[in-house]
């Protein structure tokens, strides 16, 4: 296939698993709507879904929708921490290592940073900055745990990354309880982050829309640059493909699978320390906070390619963002979302979706080649007998 | 007779395949309108490059692919021949290159896997092995019914093959490339069976690309190229020499021209290695010899002699257990590849998809795999794109690798231009030795001859050139000087090996003959 009919392939797929999953959520929507008689139920399901789809940007009243930049910025700022743990993911998958720490990772992170911003007193610029890279150093240091693990007793790390997500959670969870927590407090919460560690806004509508943003853009660029133009991402990516060969090449194999889940923790590391001191006044998290498994499904939305990830973390963010005010303005249960991920993430990861069309578009490229050619061929054979 | 569904003669052909087109998902089009067929009683050669899509065309006579578009008919009865089992239904069987028997079964039982005769919940042996003999008896193929298939040797192995296909109820039998594993003595043993299966009337498809064996027992061939039928010969009609123009659609010269070698000092010395496997089987025993500069020394043998793992471990993928071996007097032995390329050792790999190549990684990725840490393709931190394209462009001209460009992806590639690529990056690095094991194994006549040159211009370069090949015709052709490895052991050495005959080396490589310790110690050079 040329490459313009593999891209477009790609975009339709991914258009037709979103828009059956869409048609799925419509569904349970209209099951779960409001509403007595079939009419009044579907003008619910019609709420609802404009509430899914539109709401996310503009703001709907009487006189219609009106965009609503607010609402922008939320989006964005909640991109923040997934676009970490969306490039964690993907550089640790590049290297065909399933490590699915991300998600502990990012609860590490955040803890760490948030008890240097409690109780390290420093300089404002270099607070937040020393916060956040204490953070991505510790979980980059958990991560040797399944990375050495898998290259030296060959323990699965897939298996070994699952099980640390809960004792990260549980070892924070009784450190908060029993030493750390703010004990004047109703909840289970540090106390106040000093104001020289927080990372200012960056724009001041409420938002929560702060400098990392812009520090989450600044890593896509970096790890892009990182996994296509320098010869530890190559290694990476042809350790994923195909590791006899890497080994065979001479390439540090063991090394290199070790490296590739440091770097990924220590990516979910200063998500999570960036997102904590952006975000909140205290660290109040008690469980796994989802955004490692959202990683993984914007890995897989993305191919495991760090360009990508931006655009699949904007839509993930939308969805999850459209279906909040679902549950609030349309009465429609929240835990839809994970539904629709759900079909979408089916949709993705099943190889044989659309397998026929694209063995159609496969021919016809092949015909158009092979056409070529023989004209190619009739015309140098033509100019011979002339 | 006319069939009474159809109303056609089918006296002449048992299978018509008609205008066979097969696209792959991959985008190749391995067939296009290819017509195919079969009379009654007949070997038939099916001939052509590797990807000239043979294999393609008897995969969908035995039910393994669908055709994208054509109609196949058997016994006049035109049939959708959806898998494997509804075509051996309908007799045809197929013999594959690669074994699909059990190891860790008898002979019986591989026979009658899945239509295991029964006594209450257990299956008969003593009726398996009665079923076994009945028909190694009636087809006069000789195998040991109680004997575990991973104990008995290639050439039983395949009749194994073909005996499974009979008791199936096969009367067309496809044969992929039947000989490519066998020695000289098997080959004739096969040939005769297959006559006398021939004489009972069966019918055989022998794919092949060895134009000797083709001469010698074929009735009628048919030759492919590009996916597309060459036309259909009597055997008797054509020489070889038409055959392979027409294969290949050029002259090509069979024999690679080379000098005389000059080698000079020792490169790699590997003195009484032995090696035992997990399975307790010396594979190594007592092995000692000397590669120079500027000479091929070639290793033949019967493949599971020891071969694979003397490369094995001269690549650090195995540690002998007795033994040393050096490289210009420095120990090689336990070293990582990236020490043994920084040393000079280049490896050709058997099995170029495992580990010559990433599949979905570009031609150009590709090319590099064995020195995108060198300075002058990093600039800093990042890599030096423009010098790595250049690399790329260079290295695909220089080995005319066929592609469309150095983005393409090499899984894509023909089997020849794939190894071409192996070859392009393991030559260029700068060797001092270059390991090639069955460096053209199932290429085109093309690329093999392409490789074959290179081989030998590097080595009167001064470069030491190990060649482990299955292909005795390659052994003998290109090295300078022989071994024959043989359970383990060398079996023999000769200095010269233009004066050596098939017959000869096939009974050192079968066992029956091995040569003195002091002829063999002649290949040390102390």
């Amino acid at each position: 296939m040329t490459k313009k009919r593999q891209i477009l392939f790609s975009v339709i797929r991914g258009l037709l698993a979103i828009l059956i999953a869409l048609l799925v959520a419509t569904l349970l929507i209209f099951l779960s709507a409001d509403g007595g008689s079939f009419g009044a139920k579907l003008s619910a399901t019609g709420d609802a879904l404009k509430q899914l789809l539109v709401g996310p940007l503009f703001r709907m009243g009487r006189s219609g929708a009106a965009f609503d930049f607010k609402r922008l910025t939320d989006i964005l700022a909640s991109m923040i921490p997934i676009i970490f743990t969306g490039l964690s993911v993907c550089v640790m998958f590049s290297a065909n290592q399933f490590n699915l720490g991300a998600e502990g990772g990012i609860m590490l992170g955040a803890f760490t940073t948030g008890m240097v911003a409690v109780y390290v007193p420093m300089a404002a610029f270099l607070h937040p900055v020393v916060g956040v890279l204490v953070g991505g150093l510790a979980v980059a240091a958990i991560m040797l745990l399944p990375a050495l693990l898998k290259t030296k007793l060959d323990v699965s790390e897939m298996v070994c990354s699952l099980m640390l997500n809960y004792i990260i959670m549980y070892l924070i969870k009784y450190l908060m309880n029993t030493y750390l927590a703010d004990k004047t407090k109703g909840q289970i919460q540090s106390y106040e982050f000093l104001e020289t560690s927080k990372i200012a806004p960056l724009i001041d509508n409420g938002s929560k829309l702060s400098w990392g943003f812009v520090v989450a853009i600044a890593c896509v660029v970096l790890i892009g640059l990182f996994m296509f133009n320098t010869r530890w991402g190559y290694t990476i990516r042809m350790i994923g493909i195909n590791q006899a060969f890497a080994k065979y090449s001479g390439m540090k194999v063991a090394t290199v699978i070790v490296l590739s889940q440091v770097l990924g923790g220590f990516l979910a590391g200063i998500g999570g320390g960036i997102e904590m001191l952006g975000r909140y006044p205290t660290f109040s998290w008690s469980s796994l906070p989802g955004y490692g498994w959202t990683g993984i499904t914007i890995a897989i939305l993305a191919g495991n390619n760090p360009w990508f990830v931006p655009f699949a973390s904007f839509f993930m963010a939308y969805l999850t963002k459209g279906c909040e005010l679902m549950a609030t303005y349309a009465n429609v249960p929240s835990q839809l979302i994970d539904i629709i991920q759900g079909v979408i993430f089916l949709f993705f990861a099943a190889e044989q979706f659309l397998s026929k069309y694209r063995q159609k578009l496969v021919v016809k490229t092949a015909q158009e080649e092979l056409a070529t050619k023989a004209a190619l061929e009739a015309q140098k054979g033509g100019a011979e007998h002339a | 007779m006319p069939d009474e569904k159809t109303g056609r003669l089918d006296e002449e052909y048992v299978v018509q395949m008609k205008g066979i087109t097969k696209v792959y998902p991959n985008g190749v089009a391995a067939n296009q309108g290819v017509d195919f067929n079969l009379r009654r009683g007949e070997i038939h050669a099916l001939m052509g490059e590797n990807g000239a899509g043979k294999s393609t065309l008897m995969k969908m006579l035995f039910g393994l692919e669908q055709p994208t578009s054509g109609e196949i008919w058997v016994n006049g009865e035109k049939l959708t021949l959806s898998s494997p089992t509804v075509a051996i239904s309908h007799g045809i069987g197929m013999v594959h290159q690669h074994f699909m028997l059990v190891p860790s079964l008898t002979v019986a039982e591989n026979m009658v896997l899945g239509m295991a005769p029964r006594r209450g919940l257990f299956i008969d042996h003593a009726k398996a092995v009665a079923i076994t003999k009945e028909y190694a008896e009636k087809y006069n193929l000789h195998v040991e019914p109680e004997a575990k298939v991973m104990d008995i040797p290639v050439g039983m192995k395949q009749k194994v093959e073909i005996l499974k296909a009979l008791v199936r109820g096969a009367k067309i039998l496809i044969l992929d490339e039947p000989t490519a594993v066998l020695t000289t003595q098997e080959t004739v043993e096969l040939f005769k069976e297959l006559r006398h299966l021939k004489e009972q009337g069966y019918t055989i498809v022998f794919i092949s690309h060895k134009l000797n064996e083709i001469m010698e027992i074929t009735d009628r061939l048919t030759i492919m190229r590009g996916g597309r039928s060459m036309g259909v010969y009597n055997t008797c009609d054509v020489t070889k020499e038409e055959i392979s123009r027409l294969m290949v659609g050029r002259d090509v010269i069979l024999n690679v021209q080379k000098d005389k070698a000059q080698p000079t000092d020792v490169v790699l010395r590997v003195r009484d290695v032995e090696y035992v496997n997990e399975w307790h089987k010396k594979m190594l025993d007592k092995i000692s010899f000397d590669v120079r500069r500027g000479e091929i020394l070639g290793i033949a043998g019967v493949e599971g002699n020891g071969q694979k793992e003397l490369v094995d471990m001269l690549f650090g993928f195995l540690t002998p257990n007795a033994g040393t071996v050096t490289m210009q007097s420095e120990n090689i032995l336990g070293l990582s590849q990236q020490k043994l390329r920084d040393k000079g050792v280049a490896l050709i790999p058997e099995d170029r998809m495992l580990y010559g190549i990433a599949g979905s990684a570009s031609i150009e990725e590709n090319l590099i795999s064995d020195r995108s840490a060198e300075k002058r393709l990093n600039r800093g931190p990042l890599f030096n794109m423009k010098a790595i394209h250049d690399e790329a462009d260079k290295l695909i001209e220089d080995y005319a690798v066929l592609c469309k460009s150095r983005k393409q992806q090499v899984g894509m590639l023909s089997g020849g231009n794939i190894q071409k690529v192996v070859v392009a990056r393991e030559f260029s690095g700068n060797p001092l030795l270059i390991l090639a094991d069955q460096p053209t194994r199932g290429i085109d006549v093309g690329a093999t001859e392409f490789i074959r040159k290179k081989l030998v211009e590097l080595s009167r370069s001064g470069i030491a050139v190990l060649l482990i090949s299955a292909d005795l015709a390659e052994v003998m052709e290109l090295s300078d000087s022989l071994i024959v490895m043989h359970g383990g052991k060398i079996a023999a050495y000769f200095e010269d090996t233009s004066t050596l005959t098939d017959d000869v080396m096939g009974e050192y490589m079968l066992g029956l003959k091995a040569q003195s310790e002091e002829e063999i110690r002649r290949v040390c050079h102390d």
